[in-house]
């Protein structure tokens, strides 16, 4: 049961949370696109106090997104100065249960990249695995980290997989794992999904082993359509699909709960080393702000955004220097409100300006 | 104390080294390495053992321990793919092997072969990985019914010993940095304490440079710009996975060598399978365990010997007459072979 999205007076309230590094920057095209777009959504924004050791703000980002629904994030740095404190991006998809983590890999035909069509769809488990932050120090310089999978967690996962599949048609599911080494726990991932997959006879289900993946990724990714995996793994093959596609700034992914969704920037991170310069891609923080649009229904925004987008990375090809362009970040912002404000004059806002 | 063996001083006299030609297509890929060495006078002689599983004085399956003891008296063994049956008795005889002789770190050089076009032309790393340790600890057990838990086991002597191992390959292997790949965001005290060793490798070995990198960043960058990175450093998941994603790069694990090394002897090897369907027909490409062998002559210090064996290989497959189906040829295994001795007694 999902609750229901914070909707005062037709517009809908939506938890931000820009983060550190680029994170902050990124959240304010967002405003801006918003703006430009007429997008009835208001931000509670949220900020943390990087020096500040009190867990207040973080408490108040979870009351608020409990109270919304739904937020938008940029990174949350885990500061190394802080061993004893677990990574807050991790803390807060345990605390609103977002258990799945979904990320669309298309490639942009307008992009060159060695590899073409790659169409995949990743879903990662988000919240046990190898992220599950227990471990210790059994004598000195010895130390333990255990990796958590849970049948229920491992069943619903798949399950969400295998209705995705089915909802988009998608014609293969391959559940990716380490069952020859790690017998028990990825054995217990592999069997669940292995048996969710017979629910749905229509759907190929295979699985593959995460070394051998990564190979066949780098190799010939077009092979892969619905990619089903633990924590870490889901890490590292969205990293590496994101690598082929063209970079860390063009994706988004969905954190996704019973109750709640989060979203991002694909490969979640921070980008500290390009902050501030003016540099940063905007593309993976817009496309997440597009997945927001479509998770509150708001369809004609979410197609207005979305192809603003497309038009300036595939035709207009404005593009920042992470791939191989010149633009700063706020030419590329400016293409996309240019864009939206194209469409709007042609279009004269017809069409539902509401969807629900 | 730790002792790295590394090069092995210089001797002028023969050496003995076991060969392990192991199953499916070992034998084959076997005998063309020993041709190809006779031709190109390597002081070396093969003892030829097999570690096929016999049962022991305790009724369990294990290396036989005449293999045991050749590599133990060699210290230095090449070996071919294994067999391990699924859900047999015994366990994986890589995993046994390693155990035995303590092999702590398994190197991986992946380069782009020129002659062999791939989607990568610009690919020179290193992968090296701990070994013996981390997520491959093998202790799971379920709690309660429905959740399991994995334990991953990083200690400081191992972390320390592989580490030192990084910078003493780069330095021998004229390489200039080392890449530390860990993911201690998460998962802070185990990849932290395998990052700290490496950090304090690194002010042992100023003239090397080290950087750190996230897994995910490096996967990441890898695809993009593999020139980014040297030598690579990472506890033994991160190191199984990157290690095969790099070969996927040059197209696959017929072509890329590897070598284990260890306290008590170094096993140099093909990291490709059996290959069961080709098995017996001489179609199997032999560059990896030639590979393996080359880099087990640098590892003997005979550095003459490798390049001179590697120039031949690697002209074989530029040229491109006679390259093996894998590699989208028509040569047999005996015609690639053949034409490397051929090049190897013209120089
Ligand atoms: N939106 C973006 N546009 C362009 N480049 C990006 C973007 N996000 C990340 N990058 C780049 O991708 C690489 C990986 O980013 P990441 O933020 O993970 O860096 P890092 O070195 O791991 O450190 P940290 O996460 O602490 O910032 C960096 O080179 C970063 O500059
Ligand atoms: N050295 C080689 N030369 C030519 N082809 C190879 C070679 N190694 C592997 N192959 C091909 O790659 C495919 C995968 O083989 P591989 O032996 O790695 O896995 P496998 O068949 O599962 O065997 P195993 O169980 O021993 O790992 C095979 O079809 C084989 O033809
Ligand atoms: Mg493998
Ligand atoms: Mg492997």
């Amino acid at each position: 049961s999902k609750s229901p999205l914070a909707q005062y007076g037709g517009r809908f309230t939506v938890t931000m949370l820009p983060g550190d590094g680029i994170g902050p920057e990124m959240m304010n095209y967002v405003k801006e696109v918003f703006r430009y777009a007429g997008v009835p959504v208001d931000f509670e924004e949220i900020h943390f106090d990087p020096n500040s050791e009190s867990e207040v703000d973080f408490f108040d980002a979870i009351t608020s997104i409990k109270r919304n629904g739904v937020a938008i994030k940029g990174n949350i740095e885990t500061r190394e100065n802080r061993p004893g404190q677990i990574s807050r991006n991790v803390e807060l998809r345990n605390e609103l249960d977002l258990f799945a983590y979904i990320m669309n890999c298309k490639s942009f035909p307008g992009i060159q990249t060695r590899h073409k069509d790659i169409d995949i769809v990743l879903i990662r488990q988000n919240t046990e695995g190898e992220y599950a932050m227990l471990e210790h120090e059994n004598v000195p310089g010895v130390v333990e980290s255990l990796k958590i999978v849970t049948r229920a967690n491992s069943e619903r996962l798949a399950r969400y997989a295998f209705d995705l599949a089915q909802k988009q048609g998608r014609k293969k599911v391959t559940t990716v794992h380490k069952a020859n080494i790690m017998k028990v726990s990825d054995g217990l991932f592999l069997e669940t999904c292995t048996a969710v997959a017979k629910e749905y006879p229509n759907i190929e289900h295979n699985n593959m082993i995460i070394d051998n993946c990564c190979m066949q990724m780098v190799a010939k990714p077009q092979q892969f359509d619905v990619m089903i995996m633990t924590n870490l793994y889901g890490n590292i093959v969205s990293n590496l699909a994101c690598g082929l596609i063209g970079g860390p700034g063009l994706l988004s992914g969905r954190n996704m709960g019973p109750q709640y969704a989060v979203f991002e920037p694909g490969t979640r991170n921070t980008g500290k080393s390009i902050a501030g310069k003016n540099i940063a891609n905007p593309i993976a923080m817009l496309n997440a702000s597009v997945d927001l649009l479509d998770h509150l229904g708001l369809d004609y925004h979410a197609q207005l955004v979305g192809s603003a987008i497309n038009k300036t990375v595939n035709e207009d090809c404005v593009w920042t220097p992470d791939l191989r362009g010149q633009a700063t970040s706020i030419d590329v912002v400016q293409n996309v409100i240019r864009n939206i404000q194209e469409q709007t004059k042609t279009k004269n806002w017809g069409g539902p300006r509401m969807g629900r | 104390m730790l002792i790295v063996i590394f090069h092995l001083p210089y001797s002028n006299g023969v050496r003995t080294v076991t060969l392990i030609p192991g199953d499916g297509i070992g034998p084959e890929i076997s005998a063309a390495v020993q041709k190809i060495f006779a031709v190109a006078k390597v002081p070396i002689e093969w003892e030829v053992v097999s570690v096929t599983p016999v049962k022991g004085p305790d009724g369990k399956f294990g290396i036989p321990q005449a293999a045991i003891d050749s590599v133990n008296k060699n210290t230095i063994g090449l070996k071919g793919p294994l067999m391990t049956p699924v859900g047999k008795g015994h366990r994986s005889l890589n995993l046994a092997l390693r155990k035995e002789f303590n092999l702590y770190a398994n190197v991986r050089p992946c380069r782009s072969i020129e002659g062999y076009k791939t989607l990568y032309d610009d690919v020179d790393v290193v992968t090296i990985r701990e070994n013996t340790e981390g997520e491959y600890s093998g202790i799971e057990h379920e709690i309660v019914d429905g959740v399991v838990q994995s334990i991953k086991l990083i200690t400081e002597g191992a972390s320390r010993r592989v580490a030192e191992f990084a910078f003493d390959y780069a330095r021998n292997n004229g390489r200039q940095k080392v890449t530390a790949v860990h993911k201690a965001n998460i998962m802070r005290m185990s990849d932290g304490l395998f990052l700290r060793c490496c950090r304090e490798a690194a002010e042992k070995n100023p003239d090397i440079r080290f950087e750190e990198r996230y897994l995910d960043t490096v996967c990441l960058n890898m695809v993009q710009d593999p020139g980014m990175y040297d030598v690579l450093v990472m506890p033994n998941l991160y190191g199984d996975i990157l290690s095969d994603l790099c070969a996927g790069l040059v197209g696959g694990l017929g072509l890329t060598p590897s070598g284990n090394i260890g306290t008590q002897g170094a096993i140099f090897e093909s990291v490709h399978g059996t290959a069961p369907d080709i098995a017996g027909q001489d179609k199997a490409n032999p560059t990896a365990l030639l590979l393996s062998a080359v880099m087990m002559l640098r590892y003997m210090n005979l550095p003459e010997h490798a390049a001179k064996i590697e120039r031949a290989c690697y002209s074989t497959i530029k040229e491109g007459k006679y390259l093996t189906a894998d590699l989208g040829g028509k040569g047999k295994c005996s015609e690639y072979t053949d034409e490397i001795c051929q090049k190897i007694e013209a120089e």
